[in-house]
């Protein structure tokens, strides 16, 4: 039993870090229409600016896990600007974006290995070494904290699209486009504020998941694509739906590397993706809302 | 002739009174005037800039031979010509020409000769490095017209064609190191891999629709990169699977092994666009036209079962790529992890994007340049990567689809500037515009409109009161100079929309209607004013068409 919720604990950890990114890829989606497949450059740029702040401005912790925050909304607003901006108003804008974010997290991706070096790099642990003890599982002070930004990443995001004045340009961009555009929406502002809250989110997962493992130019590759898997399940464009998908993603990760093996989880994963995506081929969210027409 | 563009004379003379007509003065007193000829001078007169006018022989037009219009080739043993040829006749000279329409299979031609010939043309110092780079370069550019029909005709966003050749090279190489599988097996298992794997995949695709298949092919490619990886049967440490049964012998030289790796490569790139043909430009790929996305329910509407048609693609490229990853074994001896990684993909994507989504030439061109950066110019290091992307970036943000977009962009916005040349330009007045002079037959109409365009330009000036009123005393009759010509012009235009006076009851109502100018089509009225007399009805006619002459 102990281990059981140990896992469990372990699958949610990793459900919040990677949920930060569908969440991410989701926003993107349905506020902009952008397939943005460089989450996983903007990834690895964050934890790089993390790194550096850590070596050569102050090596607090919190301070290094802002840093990456900022540069991951320093990423963000760079994709946008390069890809989004220029891209949006042209015909096929869907299939050009895809291949514009590619190609930027191609050149983006060999310019850091030019920079830094295939060498993996590993950010302090933010949360200290501590550990609590609830009904005999014990809990390390990284997982809470991990969890808890997360959470509270996501509150915070959630919480200012729904209260403040662009937060509600954004949803009234998710809901029609082409209406918010005429009522006065700017799209590349619009573009800009969604692309450097998304860039925030990939950032603080940068920083979170760097602790943990490792940062190299290439890290970002598989926490996007769980990312995008995970945006796919919960239906693109709903972030509710992304959160139901990372919960049970995470589940599912805990209870196929305790029955079957680790080496099953991505089978059993794009199993369950694929079966909620027959039956619903908007994903879960084709239950709770309407998600953006591709 | 005199400079002086408007004569101060007073007086018209009247040319009809030598022959001594009734009440014909010799002269008539006269408004100001101007020189009729003056207007003709200054139509004719020089002046800079002059416009080219026609349109450049874009075509190259062949002359013919002997008296047929022009000599029909044909693929024996079909109706099948092998150039599209139509003939025209030169309008000026009326000689009779032939125009290619379709050059693509001579540009084909040629291409492929001299992929053919590459390794007797080839400088000995880089010839080793090229037909190595050929070889992957025909594999690539194979996998890169099946994944263009997948993309292109059936309109499927797949993004797990290099997974299915990397499944098919990976199981093929495991049969063929424990069973012992002859090379020429190969391809042949490969095609079932291929199969399998291409009903699997299909099954989403026919529920979900574009981007969310395209990302959850992606999840799949990496799946399938984690399974292989991280399986023991499949070599976890080395890097790949290695030591499959190859078509290579190890004892020729190693210039022999190069040359019959380039020819295979080669060979399959010419099955490969075969299958394209096909596949794309018989029944599926016309069914498939039929149905671009976002018009399905048309398509479903005319009786096209698309979906069917469109999986039925799907199918045949994934035993074809199947049939790939075979053949891939064979020719490297089995595979690296590589085929699996985000990095094939994105480059498998700027191929095609490169040259243009969905056509056969751009999927191969597209491969060849990417080829060439990525495997030739190995020097470059990290930086080949870079410029990938910036020409990635670039075909995105400036073109609209790919290199072989490019031509009917240039056209586009040729057609366009041309457009606001002309509109620049534009006089009005009825004359013909240059465009539309050179392509109108008859060469008459032209300065028929032009002099009438300078007649009414002159006749403009003629208009004041004193002639109005001069009519409205006598509307009939001899008149001033001036007046005679207006009414001469007037008297003289065309029959459709001419004005009339209709006599509803003689000497008491007249109406002024105008003319059909057709055979059988009744006049219609133009208002409905009662004239009491008949020179009244005149002169409210005249008023009429100096109102149409001065508005044109």
């Amino acid at each position: 039993m102990n281990d059981i919720i140990f896992l469990v604990i372990n699958g949610i950890t990793v459900a919040s870090i990677y949920g930060l990114i569908a969440v991410a890829v989701s926003i993107t989606w349905s506020a902009l229409g952008l397939l943005n497949l460089s989450y996983g450059f903007i990834f690895s740029f964050a934890g790089y600016g993390a790194w550096l702040a850590e070596r050569h401005i102050y090596g607090e912790p919190i301070f290094v896990m802002f840093m990456g925050i900022a540069a991951g909304i320093v990423g963000g607003v760079m994709v946008c600007l390069i890809v989004f901006i220029p891209v949006h108003d042209k015909p096929n804008f869907t299939i050009r974006g895809m291949i514009g974010t590619l190609a930027v997290s191609l050149i983006g991706g060999q310019i850091l290995l030019q920079n830094f070096g295939p060498k993996a790099k590993l950010l302090p642990e933010f949360f200290g070494y501590g550990k609590i003890k609830i009904l005999d599982v014990t809990l390390t002070a990284d997982k809470i904290g991990i969890i808890c930004s997360s959470i509270l990443m996501l509150t915070i995001v959630v919480k200012w699209m729904k209260s403040s004045r662009r937060g509600l340009e954004i949803r009234a961009m998710m809901m029609n486009p082409h209406a918010a555009s005429i009522v006065g929406i700017g799209v590349r502002k619009t573009g800009i504020y969604v692309m450097a809250v998304t860039g925030a989110m990939t950032g603080l997962s940068a920083a979170l998941l760097s602790q943990t493992y490792y940062l190299s130019p290439f890290s970002g590759l598989t926490p996007m694509i769980k990312g995008v898997s995970i945006a796919l399940m919960g239906g693109l464009g709903s972030v509710r739906g992304a959160v139901i998908a990372a919960i049970i993603l995470g589940f599912n990760e805990a209870l196929t590397t305790k029955f079957l093996g680790g080496r099953y989880v991505l089978m059993t994963q794009f199993a369950l993706i694929i079966i909620v995506l027959i039956i619903r081929p908007r994903g879960i969210a084709g239950i709770l809302d309407k998600a953006r027409e591709a | 002739m005199s400079d002086i563009k408007t004569k101060k004379r007073k007086t018209w003379k009247n040319p009809l009174a030598v022959w001594g007509a009734k009440g014909g003065n010799h002269e008539v007193p006269t408004p100001e005037w101007k020189n009729p000829h003056q207007i003709w001078r200054d139509t004719k007169a020089f002046k800079v800039p002059t416009t080219k006018i026609g349109r450049f022989h874009y075509e190259y037009k062949s002359s013919n031979h002997g008296e047929k219009i022009w000599n029909r080739l044909r693929w024996w043993p079909t109706r099948r010509t092998i150039l599209l040829t139509q003939g025209v006749y030169n309008r000026k000279s009326l000689k009779p020409e032939k125009i290619r329409k379709d050059k693509r299979p001579i540009f084909w031609f040629l291409s492929l000769l001299a992929l053919a010939i590459m390794p007797f043309i080839l400088p000995e110092g880089y010839k080793n490095s090229l037909l190595t780079a050929g070889g992957i370069f025909g594999i690539y550019a194979s996998i890169n017209l099946c994944w263009t029909l997948v993309i292109g005709t059936a309109g499927i966003f797949s993004l797990a064609t290099y997974a299915i050749v990397g499944m098919s090279a990976f199981l093929t190489t495991w049969l063929s190191i424990n069973l012992g599988l002859p090379w020429w097996m190969l391809p042949m298992i490969g095609m079932f891999v291929g199969l399998a794997f291409g009903v699997i995949i299909a099954l989403p695709a026919l529920r979900l629709d574009g981007f969310y298949y395209g990302l959850l092919t992606l999840g799949l490619n990496e799946l399938c990169r984690v399974f292989i990886t991280t399986s023991h049967a499949f070599g976890a440490a080395s890097g790949g699977l290695y030591g499959a049964d190859t078509f290579i012998n190890d004892n020729w030289a190693p210039m022999t092994q190069t040359i019959v790796q380039y020819y295979s490569g080669f060979a399959l790139l010419i099955a490969a666009l075969f299958l394209f043909r096909f596949v794309d430009g018989k029944r599926l790929g016309r069914i498939l036209k039929l149905a671009p996305e976002k018009k399905e329910a048309f398509a479903e509407a005319s009786g096209v079962n698309y979906k069917r048609a469109r999986v039925t693609v799907f199918l045949i490229s994934s035993i074809a790529l199947g049939f790939i990853g075979g053949f891939y074994a064979a020719y490297y001896r089995g595979s690296a992890f590589d085929i699996f990684s985000f990095h094939t993909v994105i480059m498998g994507l700027a191929m095609i994007t490169i040259g243009g989504i969905g056509r056969a030439d751009g999927a191969v061109a597209g491969t060849l340049i990417i080829v060439v950066l990525d495997r030739v110019l190995v020097e470059l290091g990290p930086y080949r990567y870079i410029i990938i992307g910036l020409i990635m970036m670039f075909t995105i943000l400036f073109l609209k689809n790919g290199l072989f977009g490019v031509r009917k962009q240039f056209r586009d916005w040729r057609d366009k500037k041309k457009g606001e040349a002309r509109s620049s330009r534009l006089e009005r007045g009825g004359e013909m515009l240059p465009e539309q002079a050179t392509e109108t037959d008859n060469k008459d109409e032209i300065y028929r409109r032009r002099y009438d365009k300078m007649q009414r330009e002159f006749l403009k000036t003629l208009i004041c009161d004193e002639i109005i009123e001069e009519h409205k005393q006598k509307p009939l009759g001899q008149h001033s100079e001036a007046l005679e010509r207006v009414c001469y012009y007037f008297r003289r235009g065309a029959m459709n929309d001419k004005y009339v006076v209709k006599c509803e009851e003689p000497f008491k109502k007249y109406k002024i209607m105008a003319l059909s100018g057709v055979r059988g089509r009744s006049p219609r009225l133009v208002e409905d004013k009662i004239y009491d007399t008949v020179e009244a009805a005149y002169h409210g006619l005249f008023l009429r068409r100096i109102q149409d002459l001065m508005e044109a």
